[in-house]
């Protein structure tokens, strides 16, 4: 066996992963507690949120063991994951295994915690932020005040220091609205590529709900991306979500988190017969 | 709708049961066990499909596989289990003082007058309402009345059954209220 075949992942997952039928990133909730408190947050953080959390030992052997099973990245998300003092070490332990992209909402990066992050310049790992207009109103409308003067000082000083940043829109209105050029735009003038501003519209999962905000989704409809947390693993980033307090188990798949092939199986068990989805048409990304 | 008041664990109902365990919510309300196994949707269908098994239609026949379950149930006082197989076995065809003799509120004679019977009920009681070895007497007595493979059979059905009385009664689980109504209006609650 060469160098070259020994790495390739082989088995079901990698089939699936490698023919299109299983999205190749596997998304961790590395927590579910945040400083912002958004409206329409899927899993309802804010300060006061369950921490839930994953371990750094946990969220390296899932990015080692999905590795292993074929995948082809990972993507941490939350609750804010920048309140992780120990996460910038972890993710740097991750890529080692898969590519990583970091959600973050942009307003952690001041003093220490800037060149703690900036040490995250590496091609393989990428911090998405979240920014929603180029008007601060508007954006820290739904994001809280002083959000959007955070997010334009942040994005600047991180790729500065080397940082790759991609920005995410949530949006209520269309995807393709004449509105966001200004923010197309502004996010241009930062050196980010357009393939790396993501518009995607609200899910009317978790407090969205609660709000009647965004567009209504079933599981067919969400990517099939496997998405892990403290609480077990779900079909999709969009299936941990947190409703009036308790977290939504519809989209449940495993309470066992690893090894991650035991939720890998039984995401391709539920994918199999499922018929074609609306995520496209819908945009949910 | 589950009465979820009295459980000690969240009972899912067709609106929060994760994928999987869908297909067992699409009829209706499957019953506090499948509404709490479905919080751990990677042994709901392993795990029912063992229950199923063990419990259901077999080789043995149903009357011996109820009076196996109720004696169980009884003898590991637990209340779910006791109400809803004093149903089952009602509706098999054990008669009231059959029934109260396996919930131990008539002498086991009186209700079963037969050697190959009380042969059974000697072999349940050994496993499942006694710890340590299975006195040779009982086994012997078994073996004379009943195969191998029909002691194997039963000794699964007794396993089971005590997973489930465990089960129910540890997270509390509440009788239907259709089970309880019935079993009052028949004195047999
Ligand atoms: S949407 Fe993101 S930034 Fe806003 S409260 Fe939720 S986790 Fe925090």
């Amino acid at each position: 066996m060469t160098d070259v075949e020994e790495r390739i992942a082989h088995g079901p997952i990698a089939d699936a992963v490698r023919s299109g039928v299983l999205p190749g990133r596997v998304w961790l909730y590395s927590n579910y507690h945040c400083n912002l408190a958004c409206s329409y947050c899927l899993t309802e953080s804010s300060p006061r949120s369950e921490r839930r959390e994953l371990t750094a030992e946990q969220m390296i052997a899932i990015a080692e063991q999905s590795k292993d099973l074929g995948f082809t990245g990972v993507g941490i998300t939350g609750g804010e994951p920048f309140l992780l003092p120990w996460l910038t070490d972890t993710v740097l332990d991750m890529v080692e295994f898969l590519p990583v992209l970091l959600l973050n909402n942009g307003t952690l990066f001041a003093g220490d915690r800037l060149e703690r992050a900036a040490r995250l310049a590496h091609p393989d790992i990428a911090l998405q932020i979240s920014l929603d207009s180029h008007l601060a109103d508007i954006n820290d409308m739904a994001r809280g005040p002083e959000n959007f003067a955070k997010v334009v000082a942040s994005v600047p000083r991180l790729i500065e220091r080397g940082v790759r940043v991609r920005i995410a829109t949530t949006t209520g209105g269309p995807l393709d609205s004449s509105h966001l050029d200004p923010l197309r735009a502004l996010v241009a003038s930062w050196g980010v590529p357009p393939d790396d501003h993501i518009v995607r519209p609200i899910v009317r999962r978790g407090r969205a709900d609660e709000f009647g905000l965004g567009v209504q989704a079933i599981a067919r409809d969400i990517p099939s991306e496997l998405c892990i947390t403290a609480d077990g693993a779900f079909w999709g980033s969009f299936g941990p979500t947190v409703s009036n307090g308790r977290l939504d188990t519809d989209l449940l798949l495993t309470r066992t988190i690893l090894p991650v092939s035991v939720p890998a199986n039984a995401l391709l068990a539920a994918i199999s017969g499922m018929p074609e989805g609306a995520d496209a048409t819908l945009g949910i990304r | 709708m589950n009465d979820v008041s009295m459980s000690r664990v969240e009972l899912l109902d067709a609106s929060t049961a994760p994928l999987s365990a869908q297909q067992f919510f699409s009829g209706g309300d499957p019953g506090p066990i499948v509404a709490a196994l479905a919080t751990v949707p990677e042994l709901l269908v392993p795990a029912l499909g063992f229950v199923g098994s063990a419990l259901g239609a077999g080789a043995i026949g149903v009357r011996a596989k109820e009076l196996a379950i109720l004696r169980t149930s009884a003898l590991q006082g637990c209340t779910y289990c006791i109400h809803a197989h004093t149903a089952v076995s009602l509706d098999v065809g054990l008669s009231p003082d059959e029934v109260r003799a396996l919930r131990g509120e008539l002498p086991l004679e009186d209700g079963f007058p037969s050697a190959r019977e009380r042969a059974l009920i000697g072999w349940i009681d050994a496993l499942a309402g006694a710890t340590g070895p299975v006195p040779d007497d009982v086994w012997t007595e078994a073996r004379d009345h009943w195969a191998a493979h029909d002691l194997v059979e039963i000794s699964v059905t007794v396993g089971a059954t005590m997973f489930l009385n465990r089960f129910a009664t540890g997270f509390q689980l509440p009788t239907a209220t259709h089970v309880l109504e019935r079993l009052q209006a028949e004195g047999m609650a």
